[in-house]
């Protein structure tokens, strides 16, 4: 058993403290469920030599509607996002935040965390990224709010600069037309890592798609949208034919590697398989 | 660093490193080893505790953050009616073999009853997924969890 290295502990009460805080410590990590963190740190691959934990920020933890937003807070958990009344109609994100690890790490780990941790194969991600959802960084001395795709760097890389907090991810409410849907494969069905996953989100009028949303996660350096194929669809009545035609074309737009948890060849074809399926129940969801 | 929070109902100050783990000043400082630690990466739920009631990997929670809360083991729970249920059933399902991932799994099962006393076997196994057992195969824990599920008086 490895002992977690040492660091400096702060537990600032304000956002403005912890900002000042992110600015002024030597190599500040923040903390909020710490189920991504910790292990890294007991493996050695994360040492922070300051741990700001953002956690007893109370302005930080909320989920509201805002302006046609609806805006989750950073430290917001998986768990309280889940029982949401919020996302009655955001299918897609209840699904894949339903799905990630178990109660217990659903309880610390929050929606922000997850996606600051950056891996390829975080579920909420794809999610997120059909509901063109944005993130907010904040610093001392700026305010930004960029795009959630801009947001993913690389495998394990984010945009935040080293004294950027993320406070807050949102999208726009669903309108009542809309549907999603969020599909994965994982070695096994409970608390596990996806080896590919699929998220959809249409718009309809009667049969025709007014606007298609189509992401992958476990596929590529980052979660991805799948523009062109996004393309296919729109303004189109979604017929079978359609339908499977765009789920043939889903492995020309990934580029997944081989890995302990899947083939590259797998995680193409499981592609077709889970945007498939998505498309169905999206479609099903917004009539 | 001092620490002050509620633990079983008691409140307790205790003096723990900020790299002291939950886990580590449970078992270590205050010296209550129904705690278990198994994986230390939040995987096998051997170490689950509450947290202002709601359950954790407490290998995955700093000490300082548990400050103004309150925590509790299976030890908080002896006396509570759903537990001396969930116990009896355990033991007479055959639902205990080497012991080890017994604790956790008694509080998963606890709140999984406390928040759905009538859960289907689909929604046990959802309700115990964040706690792996070794020995059972499981088979007789979701026995015991349904057993325990039919003890608890209506009220």
């Amino acid at each position: 058993m490895s002992p977690l290295p040492w660091f400096e502990y702060h537990s600032p009460k304000t956002l403005d403290e912890a900002l000042t805080l992110m600015n002024t410590v030597d190599s500040p990590k923040p903390i909020i469920g710490g189920t991504d963190l910790l292990p890294l740190m007991r493996d050695g691959a994360s040492h922070p030599a300051n741990i700001v934990d953002i956690n007893n920020i109370a302005e930080l933890n909320y989920i509201r509607e805002d302006e046609g937003f609806i805006c989750v807070g950073a430290t917001t958990s998986l768990s309280q996002l889940a029982v949401s009344p919020h996302m009655k109609r955001v299918h897609a994100l209840a699904e894949a935040v339903k799905g990630i690890g178990s109660p217990q790490i659903r309880n610390r780990g929050s929606l922000a965390g997850n996606l600051c941790n950056a891996s390829p194969a975080a579920d909420s991600a794809p999610a997120l990224l059909v509901y063109d959802a944005e993130v907010k960084l904040e610093s001392v001395n700026d305010e930004r709010i960029i795009p959630l795709h801009e947001f993913f760097v690389g495998p394990k890389v984010n945009s935040l600069e080293p004294n950027e907090l993320l406070t807050e991810v949102r999208f726009p409410q669903p309108p009542e037309d809309s549907g999603s849907s969020f599909k994965r494969i994982g070695r096994r069905r409970s608390f596990t890592l996806s080896v590919v996953s699929a998220a959809v989100y249409l718009e309809m009028d009667g049969d025709v798609c007014l606007e298609s949303r189509v992401a992958f996660g476990s596929v590529a350096e980052t979660p991805i949208r799948a523009t062109d194929l996004e393309t296919m669809l729109k303004g189109k009545e979604l017929v079978e034919d359609l339908i499977s035609d765009a789920g043939r074309k889903a492995k020309d737009f990934v580029h997944p590697i081989t890995d302990i948890r899947g083939t590259a060849e797998y995680r193409r074809d499981m592609c077709e398989v889970l945007l498939t399926r998505a498309l169905y129940k999206a479609l099903e969801r917004a009539r | 660093m001092n620490i002050s929070f509620d633990l079983n109902g008691q409140p307790l100050t205790i003096i723990v490193e900020p790299n002291t783990s939950l886990l580590d000043a449970i078992r270590d400082i205050v010296g209550i080893t129904s705690v278990k630690k198994g994986c230390e990466q939040g995987e096998c739920g051997a170490c689950t505790v509450l947290i202002d009631g709601a359950p954790v990997t407490s290998c995955l929670v700093l000490a300082p953050q548990v400050e103004g809360r309150h925590v509790t083991t299976l030890e908080g729970l002896e006396m509570n009616p759903l537990m001396i249920d969930l116990r009896e059933a355990f033991i007479e399902n055959g639902a205990v073999q080497c012991g080890f991932c017994t604790p956790g799994m008694l509080i998963s099962a606890y709140v999984l009853l406390r928040d759905n006393p009538n859960p289907s076997e689909d929604e046990i196994k959802l309700g115990i997924e964040g706690n792996i057992c070794r020995c059972t195969g499981y088979t007789k824990i979701i026995d015991a969890i349904l057993d325990a599920a039919e003890r608890i008086t209506p009220e």
